[in-house]
């Protein structure tokens, strides 16, 4: 276990819930803590009599989803800003094509939701990102909210459960939640890849069929010559 | 040549990311069976199984040995001051090395199996001593 965890988890059971309400709000907005483990090990306290489960659930829900609503405000106060100038400026433009950003927004309302709710439980160390992201891409609050609190409740509601049921063995689940939640990302991005290349070989096989239709024409139009010898008068002696 | 070099990207980009794949895959299962042997191990009441961030309250409660047993046994007095402290920082409180404390804690529980022999000393599951069966036990 490493020193930080371990410091971290002093100051919850020596603090109790105002420690854990802050350390999971600092994690909500985007710092890189172990806050899965420390639920974990929290379930694991409650299990034995330290914690109340409940309290420890609604605390948890409460202080990650104000950690992201934090995140989202500000992305949409000076993420979206941010994004608006880079589309502007010259600087910008170099890398940001023209309705780029209006196209990101209109993907993002389509599929940001899934992002949003698996980004809470599933992979949670997109979560931070995630949040600045909507915020950035002026994502519908209402819809942000309500993904946010059902990923959080699973979010919260898994780690702890687990926890409280297998006590002194959280830190080798904690160990299989990393692992599975790494491999989850790989396959998520196997998949994102995969989707890639069968459309560019789509793409391959529909430019393969379109590309003798020009070749017969081309060909046509270069042939023509070849056939009609050209006339004397053309400055090219014809051939014996 | 743009969308061969494309594809060839594509490519090479889908076989890490497989291999990433297979590599936490296999990982996963690793993890999965060690905690399944963890679990096996800390349900029997192994002692090998105290870890640093245990508190001394837990261990009593989940190796079911009297707190006041396990306190006297490490010399300490100030019970309360203690309470919520995981081993690791009790280790630094107490100023001696974390594993000879766990080293220690795991004599402790042995000792007091072995002077208290019950069927409830090596379940998870078996129901904890009373108080009062646990005052009259201390030595």
């Amino acid at each position: 276990m490493s020193v930080f965890l371990s410091a971290l988890l002093n100051t919850v059971q020596q603090y109790g819930y105002p420690a854990l309400w802050v350390s999971i709000f600092i994690a909500a907005v985007g710092l890189p803590l172990p806050i899965v483990l420390v639920l974990l090990a929290a379930g694991a306290f409650a299990a034995l009599g330290q914690f109340n489960i409940i309290l420890l659930t609604a605390i948890s829900i409460s202080a990650s989803v104000a950690g992201d609503n934090l995140g989202y405000l500000i992305g949409r106060l000076w993420g979206s800003k941010a994004l608006s100038w880079l589309e502007r400026s010259s600087f910008g433009k170099r890398f940001i094509k023209p309705n780029s950003v209006a196209r990101s927004r209109l993907y993002f309302k389509k599929r940001g939701g899934w992002a949003i709710f698996l980004s809470r439980f599933l992979v949670a160390a997109l979560g931070g990102i995630i949040n600045l992201l909507s915020g950035t891409e002026l994502y519908p609050y209402r819809y942000f909210l309500l993904f946010d609190i059902a990923g959080e409740t699973l979010g919260a509601l898994i780690p702890l459960l687990l926890g409280f049921a297998f006590g002194a063995s959280w830190d080798a689940i904690g160990n299989v939640i990393g692992s599975l939640s790494l491999f989850t990302l790989g396959l998520l991005i196997v998949i994102f890849l995969c989707m890639r290349l069968l459309r560019y070989a789509r793409g391959a096989q529909k430019s393969r069929q379109s590309s003798p239709v020009i070749q017969n024409t081309l060909s046509a139009a270069e042939v023509a010559p070849m056939i009609d010898p050209p006339s004397p008068s053309s400055g090219h002696l014809p051939l014996p | 040549m743009n969308a061969r070099l494309k594809l060839m990207g594509t490519g090479i980009l889908l076989c890490l990311a497989l291999g990433l794949t297979v590599f936490c895959a296999v990982q996963t299962v690793k993890d999965i069976q060690s905690f399944e042997q963890n679990h096996k191990l800390a349900s029997s009441g192994d002692v090998s199984t105290i870890r640093s961030w245990m508190t001394v309250p837990f261990i009593s409660h989940f190796y079911h040995v009297p707190e006041g047993y396990l306190l006297e046994s490490l010399h300490i007095t100030n019970e309360l001051s203690v309470r919520h402290v995981p081993l690791q920082a009790l280790a630094g409180h107490i100023k001696r090395p974390l594993n000879s404390l766990i080293h220690d804690i795991q004599h402790a529980i042995l000792n007091y199996r072995k002077q208290y022999p019950t069927p409830t000393a090596n379940s998870r599951h078996a129901k904890e001593p009373s108080p009062g069966t646990v005052e009259r036990k201390k030595p």
